[in-house]
C-alpha cells in the first residue's frame, strides 16, 4: 500500500487559514489502512479543527466525507457538487489522490493534509516499512523476494558491500542488511546457487527519471465507452 | 489515550483534561476518588476554553 502520515496540525491550520467553509475528504484505500487519512482520521481532524476554530473564534465550518478512492475519477464524480459548495477541500489522500481531486474540482482549491511516505507494508501494529520504490523493473524473482532497490542503501545487485556487519547495514543499526536477508532467504528456499549468477548492469530506464511515467494498454483503451454504446 | 491527549494538546486544550480509569462496578470508593481527582484537575486548569462565556 501507499503509506502516509498526517501533516502536523499547525501546518494544516496554516493552509486553510483564509477559508471559512472547509470539506475534509478522506480516502478509503491505502491511507485508510495505514491510519493516516481514512474515515476515522477525517473525523479526528474535523473535530480538532472545530475545537481550534471555537477556541480562536475563527467562525469556520467543516464538512466531512470519505470516498473509496481519490485516485479514480468515478469515485470523485459523485462528490463534485458537495466539494464545490465549500471554499476549499482538504484531502487526506496520498499525493496522487490530491492531484486528481485538484484537477477535477477547479476552481475549488484542494490542499493536502497527509504527507505521502512510501510504498510499504505494515510490519506490526504502529510500524510501517518501505518495501518498494516502484522502479519499474522488478528483480524480486532473483533475490528471494527481498528488494535490493528499496532495502539496500547502496542499491547493490550482486551481494553486500563491506559495510554489512553481523547482518546489519552500516547506514543504520536498526536496518538489516538487505543482502544478508537475500542470502538467508535463498538458503531457506534451497536456491543459493542463484547468487552465483552475476546480475548485468541494470536497465534503469523504466525507473523514475524525472518525467512522469505512464502505463498504456491498447486492449483497455476506450473500453468504458464501448460498453456504454453497447448498452444504448 | 495518549493519542487522544496529544490531539487535544495540538488545539490548545490540556491533554490531562482527559483520562481513562478502569474501575470495577463494585469499586465505588475508587470511582469517587477518580471523580474527585478529575474535578480537582479541572479546577486547576480553569474553564474549558471551548465554553467561553457559558459558565
Amino acid at each position: 500500500m501507499i503509506v502516509g502520515e498526517r501533516k502536523p496540525f499547525a501546518e494544516i491550520t496554516e493552509l486553510i487559514k483564509d477559508s471559512k467553509k472547509v470539506l475534509i475528504l478522506g480516502c478509503g484505500t491505502c491511507v485508510s489502512v495505514c491510519m493516516a487519512g481514512g474515515m476515522k482520521e477525517v473525523s479526528i481532524l474535523a473535530s480538532q479543527l472545530r475545537m481550534d476554530s471555537g477556541i480562536q473564534d475563527k467562525g469556520m465550518e467543516f464538512g466531512e466525507d470519505t470516498i473509496q478512492r481519490q485516485c479514480d475519477r468515478e469515485y470523485i464524480e459523485p462528490i463534485i457538487e458537495l466539494a464545490k459548495s465549500h471554499d476549499v477541500v482538504v484531502s487526506m489522500a496520498c499525493g496522487a489522490g490530491v492531484q486528481l481531486l485538484s484537477d477535477m474540482l477547479v476552481p475549488t482549491p484542494v490542499l493536502p493534509a497527509v504527507n505521502t511516505s512510501f510504498i510499504g507494508i505494515c510490519e506490526e501494529e504502529g510500524t510501517w516499512l518501505e518495501r518498494c520504490r516502484g522502479c519499474g523493473n522488478c528483480l524480486l524473482g532473483e533475490t528471494g523476494g527481498i528488494c535490493p532497490v528499496a532495502r539496500c542503501a547502496k542499491n547493490l545487485f550482486n551481494g553486500p558491500c563491506g559495510g554489512s556487519v553481523n547482518g546489519i547495514c552500516e547506514v543504520s543499526p536498526n536496518t538489516p542488511c538487505a543482502w544478508q536477508l537475500v542470502y538467508d532467504r535463498l538458503k531457506a528456499l534451497d536456491k543459493l546457487e542463484t547468487l552465483e549468477e552475476i546480475q548485468p548492469i541494470r536497465d534503469w530506464s523504466p525507473s523514475s527519471n524525472g518525467i512522469p511515467r505512464g502505463v498504456f494498454r491498447e486492449d483497455m483503451a476506450g473500453i468504458g465507452k464501448e460498453s456504454e454504446s453497447a448498452s444504448e | 489515550m495518549k493519542y487522544a491527549q496529544k490531539m487535544l494538546e495540538e488545539v490548545g486544550i490540556e491533554g490531562d483534561r482527559l483520562k481513562m480509569y478502569n474501575i470495577g462496578a463494585s469499586d465505588a470508593p475508587l470511582f469517587a476518588q477518580a471523580a474527585n481527582e478529575m474535578t480537582e484537575r479541572a479546577r486547576e486548569f480553569g474553564p474549558n476554553p471551548l465554553k467561553k462565556g457559558k459558565r
